[in-house]
């Protein structure tokens, strides 16, 4: 499982409770695909200083080809964290915690538009 | 000159057990008093209730007979109510009493159709048989005019339809009106005198067919004749049927009237149901838009970052940048590529060579390193400026904040829409709708039947015209044996002709009498003096003049109140029947100096006037100093409980 760590991932996951989470920020944030929503709750979480990390658990959903078909997320996720050697499997960690952070409960659905509107100006 | 001589009253709405008064038999006014809900309306009905049989509610509602009884007498087990009138008239007395009682077998009586209403009739203590009774009531004040004799001063704005011809109520005033100043005597001879021309005609025809020479335009003008017949007949049918459905659209429009907030709340609900199925359409194009735009949020969200990292990005190039060329010139100089210095551009000796080769770390490797790390930082750079291009969070906030701006819009109105619902019953919408459908229908029924009209009128001219040219042809033709029916036709035809003419000329001096009674009338009523009087046009609909000769297009509620008031007072002067005016509300809207003024001319309306005020519209003092001796007689409308009311002489 270590050997595991020490290699960036090749495929993105959600953990099986933040399925829900997701399918709901897509509905509610309007995306066109469900990898819109998670790169949105990704971005979520580094506007909230999530902290580096892994997350145990999470399924395969993606194949990172088709999550970075351009490898343009890996290049942003570098440049933000330097000393990071797995972007993907930091950028997975950050799509749980930023989901983690929409869930408002099941009667409570995600609240993208406030999420943009508290998003500090450049 | 009809008069009344007294009221009996037994169990009749708020007038508990036997009650009575007289009405002096002196010219004057005689006022009762009460406040609200005391029975000054139901006094009103009394009189109407006795004449026609009928009670009318606000808006012209027929009452319920169940409701009329006193509800106290009722709880004691009383089941009918009475009213009694004596009355003068020609020269006779009469006595006119009508009960109100359940129907028999009816069981306990729920509503109106569980009673039934009767009345007879005495003249000079006599029972008068049933036939004799009606006829000689409808004599004494049929009910199509009673609405100058009874009135209600606050429905005087109805006499405001005459005034525009496209209401179904003003024709029926019109028509009220010529019959109270007696036009009918005269258009029933010219209906009678048609009807002998029609059969002079006829027997002409007849007469045509029985000679050889005019055989042939005898058959003809009989058929001209027949066809005449029919078409008369459905344009009688015809008429009647438009005037029921007339009656029955001022009916719905009195009770869509009644209805009126019921029924704004009903188009208020209608048409924000409406304006939300509108923004639903726009919510879902925003959200496609907002779909569109959606994909590079989230490089929105980090925007600060992404700018402080390009930033620093942009730094560290410059750093390796610098240290690569650095590199590479000194591996220049020290390998002797470069034979003078690129900066000073003096010649590089040997020993500042090895100097030179010295200072230099040994091999490639931290140069390779320093563009290896070069190439990263560019492609990142790459990266970060090309997700700052396509992020845009002033433009996703816009279109976020559009989308709940109408959003909130939606939600306000459908709970506006919930909020209305509740105060609509589903009974009570079905009931509107159901009044509307039917009242589009009736609109329907009355443009088709108006159509129907035309076209058979335009029938009948040509019928006329081609009976005409025929018997011209005709008059040729015949010998002395069809003279003595010419002369009877000729003699029809020009006293026909005569009454016809005879009607409008009549018709035109009445209104020229009216509009000069009613001008008298409206200049002792009114407080304003520029007004010069009243115009009068076809359908007795009256305009304000002012003293420049210009009519007054727009006038208050007080105005039309005045006028109102100012026609009734003419049409009792130019009435073929006199009798005395009972009158609920008289003041309206009216402020004080009006109120006098009305006070002060009511005596000179009628030989008998009833006044059902308040007091504080008419303080009884001010009523006797305006009255003087004029006013014969006061009575007060005393509470005994809210449902008991005792008439008590002053």
């Amino acid at each position: 499982m270590a050997a595991e760590k020490t290699t960036d991932k090749k495929t993105i996951g959600v953990t099986s409770g933040n399925e829900r989470i997701l399918a709901s920020l897509a509905a509610e944030g309007l995306f066109s695909t469900d990898i819109e929503a998670a790169k949105f709750a990704m971005a979520h979480a580094i506007d909230m200083d999530v902290k580096r990390g892994t997350t145990d658990g999470a399924g395969t959903k993606w194949n990172v080809g088709s999550f970075d078909s351009d490898g343009a997320l890996k290049a942003v996720v570098e440049a933000l964290y330097p000393e990071e050697g797995q972007p993907y499997r930091l950028v997975e960690h950050l799509i749980n915690e930023g989901l983690k952070l929409f869930d408002k409960g099941s009667a409570l659905p995600p609240d993208v538009a406030g999420t943009l509107f508290a998003t500090k100006s450049a | 000159m009809l008069r009344i001589k007294s009221l009996h009253l037994k169990d009749f709405g708020a007038f508990k057990g036997e009650q009575a008064f007289d009405l002096p038999s002196d010219e004057g006014v005689t006022v009762f008093y009460g406040e609200n809900m005391r029975g000054k309306t139901t006094l009103l009905n009394a009189f109407r209730f006795a004449l026609f049989g009928k009670i009318i509610g606000r808006g012209r509602r027929a009452v319920s007979f169940h409701d009329m009884i006193n509800w106290e007498a009722r709880a004691d087990g009383a089941r009918s109510f009475e009213v009694r009138l004596e009355l003068s008239h020609a020269g006779a007395d009469y006595r006119l009493t009508r009960t109100c009682r359940p129907k028999s077998g009816a069981g306990a009586p729920a509503g109106h159709s569980d009673y039934v209403a009767d009345y007879y009739l005495e003249r000079g203590g006599h029972i008068l048989p049933a036939q004799q009774a009606a006829i000689e009531l409808e004599r004494i004040l049929p009910e199509q005019i009673a609405r100058f004799f009874l009135f209600d001063g606050e429905l005087l704005q109805e006499y405001e339809d005459l005034l525009h011809g496209d209401t179904d109520m003003g024709p029926k005033i019109s028509q009220a009106i010529e019959r109270i100043l007696g036009l009918p005597t005269l258009t029933k001879s010219r209906d009678t005198l048609k009807l002998a021309l029609d059969k002079a005609e006829e027997r002409v025809a007849v007469a045509a067919q029985g000679d050889q020479k005019t055989r042939e335009f005898g058959n003809q003008l009989q058929s001209l004749v027949e066809e005449r017949e029919v078409l008369t007949q459905d344009l009688f049918r015809h008429e009647r049927d438009l005037e029921g459905l007339r009656a029955k659209k001022v009916a719905i429009e009195d009770d869509m009237r009644r209805r009126e907030r019921m029924a704004t709340l009903l188009d208020k609900r209608d048409r924000l149901a409406g304006e939300v199925g509108g923004l639903q359409k726009i919510i879902s194009e925003k959200k496609d838009d907002i779909g569109k735009a959606m994909a590079p949020a989230w490089s929105a969200i980090i925007r600060p970052r992404l700018v402080v990292a390009v930033t620093a990005h942009r730094a560290r190039e410059v750093e390796l940048q610098s240290a690569v060329t650095r590199a590479q010139v000194l591996h220049s100089l020290a390998e002797g590529h470069e034979a003078s210095c690129p900066t000073c551009l003096q010649t590089v000796p040997p020993e500042a060579q090895a100097k030179i080769r010295a200072m230099l770390p040994s091999g490639q490797g931290s140069t390779d390193e320093a563009q290896r790390e070069l190439g990263g930082v560019r492609r990142r750079l790459d990266a970060l400026e090309a997700q700052l291009a396509v992020s845009n969070p002033e433009a996703l906030r816009l279109l976020w904040a559009d989308l709940e701006a109408k959003r909130l819009e939606m939600y306000a109105k459908s709970a506006e829409i919930e909020e209305i619902e509740k105060q609509l019953t589903g009974d009570a919408e079905d009931e509107l709708k159901g009044l509307r459908r039917d009242y589009d229908s009736i609109v329907r029924q009355i443009a088709a039947l108006e159509e129907g009209i035309k076209a058979t009128n335009e029938k009948l001219a040509g019928n006329a015209n081609y009976r005409d040219n025929i018997q011209k042809r005709l008059d040729k033709l015949a010998g002395g044996q069809m003279d003595s029916e010419r002369r009877r036709r000729d003699m029809a035809s020009r006293l026909y002709e005569l009454f016809k003419d005879s009607v409008d000329v009549y018709r035109d001096q009445l209104r020229h009498r009216v509009e000069a009674d009613a001008s008298r009338y409206f200049k002792l009523l009114t407080t304003e003096q520029d007004y010069a009087g009243l115009r009068i046009n076809d359908s007795y609909g009256l305009m304000i003049v002012h003293r420049d000769g210009s009519d007054i297009p727009v006038r208050s509620a007080g105005a039309e109140h005045v006028v109102a008031l100012s026609l009734v007072a003419a049409l009792q002067n130019n009435a073929q029947l006199r009798g005395p005016i009972v009158i609920d509300s008289p003041f309206g809207r009216l402020d004080g100096g009006h109120r006098s003024r009305i006070v002060e001319v009511l005596p000179d309306m009628a030989d008998q006037v009833v006044l059902l005020v308040y007091e504080e519209e008419l303080p009884p003092a001010r009523a006797r100093e305006a009255l003087k001796g004029r006013l014969r007689s006061e009575w007060a409308l005393e509470r005994q409980s809210a449902r008991h009311t005792e008439l008590v002489k002053r």
